[in-house]
């Protein structure tokens, strides 16, 4: 339903043009939930803002149904395309009921007079977000969380086939990223909308997206997210070589100098995390194999760590004690 | 209390406003002839007569429109501007005004005689000067984003057009100066059975656009992003208000003088008493608290009891700025912390 060719994005200048993006290809399928990473500054808002028309681009297409966004006019495309902005609304006594109806105005006369059509679409968009109750309250005096739910039954309310948001989880807590991303997904399947939002909550989309955009060189990568940690795409958001990308666990960890090695035997969940404690004290971390270092974990009556030093043993009840014993010995 | 509950206690409070500052004076007219008179349009006591008629009902009437025309000026900058703080005032709009009516008057009326320049030239001087200072702070606004800024600039503007008028003064003649320094004096007395005419038409004029823009005030509050994706036209959305703007901010001050204040504070306290951002309420609501504030200043300038009668400008702002410190300690804000 959009189509992306040949875009090339950035701002004008008299001289040079300064590009941010260039050649961008890409296809957008309805009901996709795409998320769109790269590092700051690299143009994510830019091509958010290019796509819903706040912005012109500087060469190439963007088509929406096989037409030219550039062809639609600003009231036909507003009930097409909506945008989520990062910038915070502070109004004075605007209440949530209000500053959701607003996003009518596509629809409704000169005015703005509500009609019974508007009135559903704005209650049904506040069901959705489940912001019902919060309705009556003045927008600016509620939680981050709150704000955002409110946000997006506003780009609900405006009816349209493509939601555009720009970094919907910065500024909330993690419990509150999880429960965005869930509702967006969410409405992405069941109202078979298309969302398409920028992110630094690479994890969480990971698990969440259809597709990522990842932004690496003046390009977009596109796939799959699965796809993408295959190919090692996901090293490229980052310049340094210190952090690298661990593909068995999908998430990022700082690259290690790993002075020691040391074997590590056991199973379950107590061996995962003894692993990920060890890594995170520079351990480079053998599993089941016996150098002079060895630590053996038995959980078969009572939890235990045996740490077998050279031919000294030593048992510990706690993962604390072991890693101050391995530090004590490392200093030695 | 419900809105139309509201509604109806701002209008009874305002009919009794207006009929108190008919009554008070330095002269006593009975407040029973006052209402028998204003039904039947005449007094039998011919002083009576003309103190009501020619005095205070006009002066009365002109109170209304100047309260009406500044607060919904001041509402739709602080919608705009997206600050609190805005109002023709404090944004140079007024010196603007100003500085269109002492080009008119102290430059233009050195070549040309007196007698051409009607009262209707005097409103287009002034409408012209609040739009001129209208479109520089919107053409600076939108290179700087900095909303105090902004303000700072619409005081220089302000500063720059008294400076223009002093220097004007300096080079005029005694006759046209005196006539200038008369009408700088801001009063509510001074407009004629002719000029209140004009005033009801530009005021009716300004208020109607503003009601037509009320749909693009309520999306233009939320930011001009939300504004444009929801397929409203700013820039057209923009000069509409603007025009309105000056037309209101222009036609009050070309006729009663630079009235300071009236425009920043009643909006605040119409949100607050109605507790809404809605376009759709807070027009008619400023509007009629406005009036009332007006006609509360022009029945305190008279020092009841007193033969002397205050500069209304002294008393819009010994009400108005304790408003505005208020707003400014309660750090009341609107967006723009991008």
């Amino acid at each position: 339903m959009l189509s992306i060719e040949n875009l090339k994005i950035g701002y004008r200048a008299k001289s040079n043009d300064n590009i941010l993006l260039e050649n961008i290809n890409l296809s957008v399928d309805a009901g996709e939930f795409i998320s769109l990473v790269g590092k700051n500054g690299i143009g994510k808002s830019t091509l958010l803002r290019t796509l819903v028309g706040l912005q012109d681009a500087l060469s190439g297409e963007i088509l929406l149904n096989q037409k030219s966004v550039t062809s639609y006019t600003i009231q036909e495309l507003s009930k097409k395309i909506c945008y989520v902005s990062t910038e915070h609304v502070q109004i004075p006594n605007l209440t949530v009921f209000d500053f959701v109806s607003y996003a009518r105005a596509p629809y409704n006369n000169w005015f703005g007079k509500l009609s019974n059509d508007d009135k559903k679409a704005i209650t049904e968009s506040l069901e959705l977000t489940n912001s019902q109750a919060i309705a009556h309250r003045i927008y600016d005096e509620l939680s981050d969380g709150e704000k955002q739910r409110v946000l997006i039954s506003r780009a609900l309310a405006q009816d349209t086939e493509i939601i555009v948001l720009d970094e919907p989880t910065a500024f909330l807590d993690l419990a509150n990223k999880y429960e965005i991303f869930h509702l967006l997904s969410q409405l992405s399947r069941q109202k078979n909308k298309t969302i398409i939002f920028s992110t630094h909550d690479l994890n969480i989309a990971i698990n969440e997206s259809d597709k990522i955009w990842l932004i690496h060189d003046k390009n977009i990568i596109e796939g799959m997210p699965e796809e993408l940690v295959l190919n090692n795409v996901f090293n490229k958001l980052f310049d340094s070589s210190n952090l690298v990308f661990e593909k068995e666990v999908g998430e990022f960890i700082r690259s290690r100098k790993n002075e020691q090695i040391i074997g590590l035997q056991g199973n379950g969940i107590e061996f995962i995390w003894t692993k990920k404690a060890l890594l995170r004290n520079n351990f480079q971390v053998e599993c089941n194999k016996t150098h002079e270092l060895n630590v053996i974990i038995d959980n078969k009556e009572k939890l235990n760590w045996i740490l077998i030093l050279k031919n000294d043993k030593f048992v510990f009840a706690s993962l604390k004690e072991l890693l101050n014993k391995l530090n004590n010995c490392r200093h030695e | 209390m419900s809105k139309s509950l509201k509604y109806s206690v701002l209008f009874v409070f305002l009919m009794v406003l207006f009929l108190l500052d008919l009554y008070i004076g330095s002269v006593e007219v009975p407040i029973n002839e006052i209402t028998s008179g204003l039904f039947t349009g005449k007094i039998d006591n011919h002083i009576w007569d003309m103190i009501l008629f020619k005095f205070r009902l006009p002066k009365a009437i002109v109170a209304v429109f100047a309260g009406i025309g500044l607060s919904i000026a001041g509402l739709q900058m602080q919608t705009v501007f997206r600050n609190p703080l805005a109002g023709p005032y404090v944004l140079g709009i007024s010196s603007g005004a100003g500085l269109g009516v002492a080009i008119l008057l102290l430059g233009f009326a050195s070549f040309i005689p007196m007698a051409f320049f009607s009262n209707w030239l005097l409103v287009f001087a002034a409408w012209l000067g609040a739009a001129l200072v209208l479109f520089l702070i919107l053409f600076i606004s939108i290179r700087v984003k900095d909303i105090m800024t902004i303000l700072i600039l619409g005081i220089m503007f302000g500063a720059v057009s008294s400076a223009i008028i002093s220097i004007m003064e300096f080079f005029t003649t005694e006759a046209l100066l005196k006539k200038y320094v008369i009408w700088t004096m801001g009063s509510l007395i001074n407009v004629s059975e002719s000029q209140l005419f004009i005033m009801f038409i530009s005021i009716s004029i300004g208020v109607a656009i503003s009601i037509f823009s009320v749909k693009r005030l309520n999306v233009l509050l939320t930011g001009e992003q939300y504004a444009y994706t929801l397929g409203i036209n700013v820039k057209k959305a923009r000069y509409l208000i603007f025009i309105s703007t000056s037309i209101l901010a222009g036609t009050v001050t070309a006729f009663c003088g630079p009235i300071g204040f009236i425009g920043i504070v009643v909006p605040h306290i119409s949100r607050m008493f109605f507790n809404t951002a809605d376009h759709r309420h807070l027009i008619f609501v400023s509007a009629l608290i406005g009036a009332i504030v007006m006609l509360i200043s022009d029945i305190i300038s008279q020092l009841p009891g007193s033969d002397s009668v205050l500069p209304i400008n002294s008393v819009t702002s010994l009400i108005g700025i304790p408003i505005i410190i208020w707003i400014i300690i309660k750090r009341y804000k609107f967006s723009s912390t991008m």
